[in-house]
C-alpha cells in the first residue's frame, strides 16, 4: 500500500506550485494542458472534470471550494495528469477495441481501390445523409429564422428573455444532435457531451455570456447554412442516383421491349434509338456503374467535409 | 527507492487494468452508476489510497461506452452538470469474461516468478 501512495503524494507536491484553487481555474488549466488535442475530446474532458469537481464540492459542504481543490491533485489528478489520461486512453482503448477493417481502399490496384467504396458503410450512410440534409436543413432554417424574429419581436416584453434563452438552448441541442449524427455517419469524432451552460449565474449574466459567446452565432450560422447546403446535397444525390439508375436500367428495359414486353406504346425507352442497340447498350450500363461509384466517392468526401464544417462552427476551439 | 520508477510501473500496469476494473464494478452493481460514484467506490475499496487517479476513470468509461461495452443515460443533477449513469451491456459482460480469464492467467504467471505476500 505504501508504494501506491507515493505516486499520489509525489504528484501533489510537484504540481502544488500553481495548484488551481477554484473549479474555474482547474478547468482553465485542464484546457491549457489539452491544447492541440481534438476539440471534441477537450469538450468531453472539461465536462467530465466539472461533473467530478462539482460532485466533490457538493459532497463536502463544510469545506470551501479552495479547500476541496487543494486535495484534488491526489484524488482526481492534476490537470496535466488528467489531460495525459485523456490523450492516452483515447488512443489505447480505441485501438484495442476497434476491429481492424480490411482496407481494400489501400490496395495497389487502382480499379480495386475505385470499387472498394462499396464495402465502406460510411459511403452509404453519407449518401443517406445527403438526402436527409434537405429535411434537416428546412427544419433548422425555419427554426432559426422563426426563433430570431420572435426573439427580436418579443424583446420589448417580459416573455422575450426566457424565449430567447429557450431558443438558444434548443439551438445547442440541435447542434449536439447534428454532431452525433455526423459521428454515426462518418466515424469522425464529435463531442459526446453537450456543452454545459456553466454555473447558475444570474439571468442577465447568462444572456450577456450567450450574446458574447462567438460560438452561439456560429451555431446559428451553421443551422441557417444547412438549408442551401442541404438543397445542394439533395440535388446532387437525387440527380446522381436517377441518372446512374436510368443508365443502368434503360438498356434492360429496351431488351425487355425487344423480347415482347409491350409498354411505352412500343417506342424505345432510350432515345435516340441507337443507344438501345447491342453495341452501345453495354457501355451505357458501364457508364451508369461508373457514375454511381463516383457518386459514392463524392458522398464519402462530402461526409468528411461536413464534419470539418461542423467542427469549425459547432465545437468550441 | 526511486519514486519515479514506482510511479511509471504503476502507470503502465493501470493502462489496461482500469478498463477491466470498471467493467467488473459495473457488472457487480445492481444499479446504474455515474463517474463520481464509481471513482469513490474504487477509492473506498482500496482503503483510501488511490492506485490510480480518479480522473483516469472518466476517459476509460467514455471509451468503453463508445465501443458498446457500456450504455449510458443522462440524469439532471442539482450539484453540477447532468450526470451520466453507466450500465454494462451484454457485449461488455462477454468482454469482461474474456479479460478476467486473461487477467487470471497473467496473474498466475507473474506469481510464479515474483514472491508476493511473504514479507508483508
Amino acid at each position: 500500500m505504501n508504494r501506491a501512495s507515493e505516486p499520489a503524494n509525489a504528484s501533489q507536491t510537484s504540481h502544488s506550485a500553481r495548484a488551481p484553487r477554484s473549479i474555474a481555474a482547474y478547468l482553465e488549466q485542464l484546457h491549457e494542458a489539452l491544447a492541440g488535442a481534438d476539440p471534441a475530446l477537450i469538450q468531453d474532458a472539461l465536462y467530465d472534470a466539472e461533473e467530478y469537481l462539482r460532485a466533490e464540492c457538493a459532497a463536502h459542504p463544510e469545506k470551501s471550494e479552495a479547500d476541496v481543490l487543494e486535495l484534488i491533485a491526489s484524488t482526481y489528478g492534476a490537470p496535466e495528469e488528467v489531460a495525459a489520461a485523456y490523450r492516452d486512453t483515447e488512443a489505447k482503448v480505441n485501438a484495442a477495441l476497434r476491429p481492424v477493417t480490411p482496407l481494400s481502399s489501400e490496395s495497389a490496384n487502382p480499379l480495386k481501390r475505385f470499387f472498394a467504396v462499396y464495402s465502406d458503410s460510411r459511403a452509404y450512410l453519407s449518401l443517406f445523409y445527403m438526402l436527409l440534409t434537405l429535411v434537416t436543413g428546412i427544419i433548422y432554417f425555419t427554426f432559426v429564422v422563426t426563433g430570431l424574429s420572435l426573439s427580436a419581436g418579443l424583446a420589448v416584453l417580459v416573455i422575450g428573455i426566457p424565449f430567447f434563452l429557450a431558443f438558444i438552448g434548443i439551438a445547442r441541442v440541435l447542434a449536439f444532435g447534428e454532431g452525433r449524427l455526423l459521428e454515426a455517419i462518418t466515424g469522425e469524432r464529435m463531442p459526446r457531451r453537450p456543452i454545459h451552460p456553466g454555473p447558475r449565474a444570474r439571468i442577465w449574466a447568462r444572456i450577456g455570456e450567450m450574446l458574447q459567446d462567438f460560438r452561439t452565432w456560429t451555431t446559428l450560422a451553421y443551422l441557417l447554412l444547412m438549408l442551401p447546403v442541404g438543397i445542394l446535397y439533395f440535388t446532387v444525390a437525387v440527380v446522381g442516383i436517377s441518372f446512374a439508375g436510368a443508365l443502368l436500367v434503360g438498356p434492360f428495359l429496351v431488351l425487355a421491349q425487344h423480347l415482347g414486353w409491350d409498354f411505352n406504346n412500343g417506342i424505345s425507352v432510350l432515345q435516340p434509338e441507337i443507344l438501345g442497340t447491342p453495341l452501345v447498350a453495354p457501355f451505357l450500363v458501364a457508364l451508369g456503374v461508373v457514375i454511381f461509384t463516383v457518386l459514392m466517392h463524392a458522398a464519402r468526401g462530402i461526409g468528411r467535409a461536413q464534419v470539418l464544417l461542423a467542427r469549425s462552427l459547432l465545437v468550441k476551439p | 527507492m526511486d519514486e519515479s520508477h514506482a510511479r511509471k510501473f504503476q502507470k503502465d500496469l493501470n493502462a489496461g487494468l482500469v478498463a477491466l476494473v470498471l467493467l467488473g464494478v459495473l457488472h457487480r452493481s445492481s444499479e446504474d452508476l455515474y463517474g463520481y460514484e464509481i471513482a469513490k467506490r474504487l477509492q473506498k475499496a482500496n482503503e483510501g489510497e488511490p492506485l490510480f487517479k480518479e480522473g483516469t476513470v472518466y476517459p476509460v468509461l467514455r471509451a468503453l461506452s463508445a465501443n458498446g461495452l457500456l450504455t449510458s443515460r443522462i440524469v439532471p443533477s442539482y450539484s453540477g452538470p447532468p450526470r451520466r449513469y453507466y450500465r454494462i451491456t451484454e457485449e461488455g459482460r462477454a468482454v469482461l469474461g474474456d479479460w478476467s480469464g486473461i487477467w487470471r492467467q497473467t496473474r498466475d504467471f507473474v506469481d510464479r516468478f515474483v514472491e508476493v505476500g511473504g514479507e508483508q
